[in-house]
């Protein structure tokens, strides 16, 4: 078995080869038999990860950490599984062979990313899979209540439309776009700096791989999107991209599941600035996927969408929880200092 | 030893046991971030052990004070103490 090469943070961004110009260096995207051969040179198995060596590290951590890798863990065990079993139908109906054999690789990827999940949460974190607790964790995380069943409604539709592209290409916005390309691109940085942070060499490294993995997938969605885009589904795949964006806030946001955070204010802004910085990786590549698939234009209107379910979610949140999320509690304390500040000034 | 003594010894000790670059003795005058390698992830979990251990309340944003030094993080606590 050939050993994976360390992936930076930036893999999720190295989507092709080395391009001429700025400009090409800005929107040149890979063939999907380029992705399908690096495939061929990127192999990893679970089993030399070796994720049991995390076991003491994880049990000595502390309660905060150890909740947040939790929900994060979960959120992409969950993810992994439903595009494991909602990608078939995007092979089977493949607009063409390369796009075929390229997906045909990616569906071995999410069968070996759900692998690594499930193995890190039974042999490390101790919840089995199929176990009462792991199916409670799934069913409080935010992807399984938003996301899924939008993915699935769309995946299935391609099978039941025996291929129309139109559907392909909406499942294609939600699955690739979206779900890859926003949710997991986002949760895989964010949680592998805390695993680094951590001292958590296995799960660094198994995140590691997985990020490599999909930056493969997410420069297959940009290619084909943008190939739809120009061959005359535009506004189809705007109109799909975009409510998938809204679902993907709401995931992002999580509504589901109260945010842990401190009362002391120094703290609590802290874990605001945390969170904020999550959400703003997740919309900056939202930005970067627009300008990649030829749609630009749409950036405006992505922008209210994205500012709209934002603040949507949040109203949801605190309507759950009964209190602020702690980004809108860090919001109002930040606002009222600078009211006080403007005051003091006049 | 007074109230605020305790307080504050018990906070240098749990800033020292938590620190980021291993257990250390910390100092009143020790930065949180420069001196003892506190991260926000670092800074969030001291506060979350803090309120546990201390029973802390949310205090008046007039009276909040910032965090550079270890003396500060003794000073909000007496604060949130006091608010409890």
């Amino acid at each position: 078995m050939t050993t994976a090469t360390a992936t930076t943070a930036d893999d999720l961004d190295a989507i092709g080869d080395i391009p001429a110009t700025a400009d090409e260096r800005a929107t040149r995207l890979p063939t999907p038999l380029d992705l399908y051969s690096r495939w061929e040179r990127q192999p990893w198995s679970v089993a030399d990860v070796r994720v049991a060596r995390d076991l003491d590290t994880w049990r000595a951590l502390r309660p905060f950490s150890r909740q947040e890798l939790l929900n994060a863990l979960a959120e992409l065990e969950v993810g992994e599984v439903c595009v494991t079993q909602t990608l078939s139908s995007l092979v089977d109906h493949a607009p063409n062979p390369d796009y075929q054999l390229y997906l045909c690789t990616q569906l071995a990827d999410e069968a070996r990313h759900v692998r690594f999940f499930q193995s890190y949460l039974g042999e490390v974190v101790g919840i089995g899979d199929g176990s009462a607790e792991g199916q409670a964790l799934a069913e409080a995380t935010d992807y399984a209540t938003v996301f899924e069943p939008e993915l699935r409604r769309t995946t299935e539709a391609v099978r039941t439309g025996g291929g129309d592209l139109d559907q392909w290409f909406t499942a294609l916005a939600h699955y690739h776009l979206v779900t890859e390309g926003i949710l997991a691109t986002t949760a895989l940085r964010t949680t592998r700096q805390l695993a680094k942070r951590l001292g958590l060499a296995a799960l660094d490294e198994g995140l590691a791989n997985v990020t490599r993995d999909e930056s493969r997938h997410v420069a297959f969605g940009l290619l084909a999107a943008r190939a739809g885009v120009r061959d005359g589904h535009r506004e189809l795949i705007a109109d799909a991209y975009l409510s998938a964006v809204a679902l993907a806030v709401e995931v992002l946001v999580g509504p589901q599941r109260k945010t842990a955070a401190p009362s002391l204010r120094p703290a609590l802004l802290q874990r605001a600035a945390q969170i904020e910085t999550q959400w703003e990786l997740a919309r900056d590549r939202m930005i970067r996927q627009l300008s990649l698939i030829d749609l630009r234009d749409l950036r405006d209107r992505a922008e209210r969408v994205w500012a709209d379910a934002r603040s949507a979610a949040l109203d949801s949140y605190q309507e759950r929880w009964g209190v602020e999320h702690p980004v809108r509690r860090a919001e109002g304390i930040t606002a009222r200092a600078k009211a006080k500040l403007e005051a003091e000034r006049d | 030893m007074t109230e605020d003594d305790k307080v504050g010894r018990r906070v240098r000790e749990i800033i020292g046991e938590m620190c980021p670059l291993g257990e250390r003795e910390a100092r009143s005058t020790d930065r949180v971030t420069d001196d003892l390698g506190y991260d926000s992830v670092g800074i969030v979990e001291l506060a979350m052990v803090l309120e546990q251990e201390f029973e802390l309340q949310p205090i008046d944003e007039e009276q909040a004070i910032d965090i550079v030094t270890v003396g500060d993080v003794e000073e909000l606590v007496r604060l949130a103490t006091a608010a409890a």
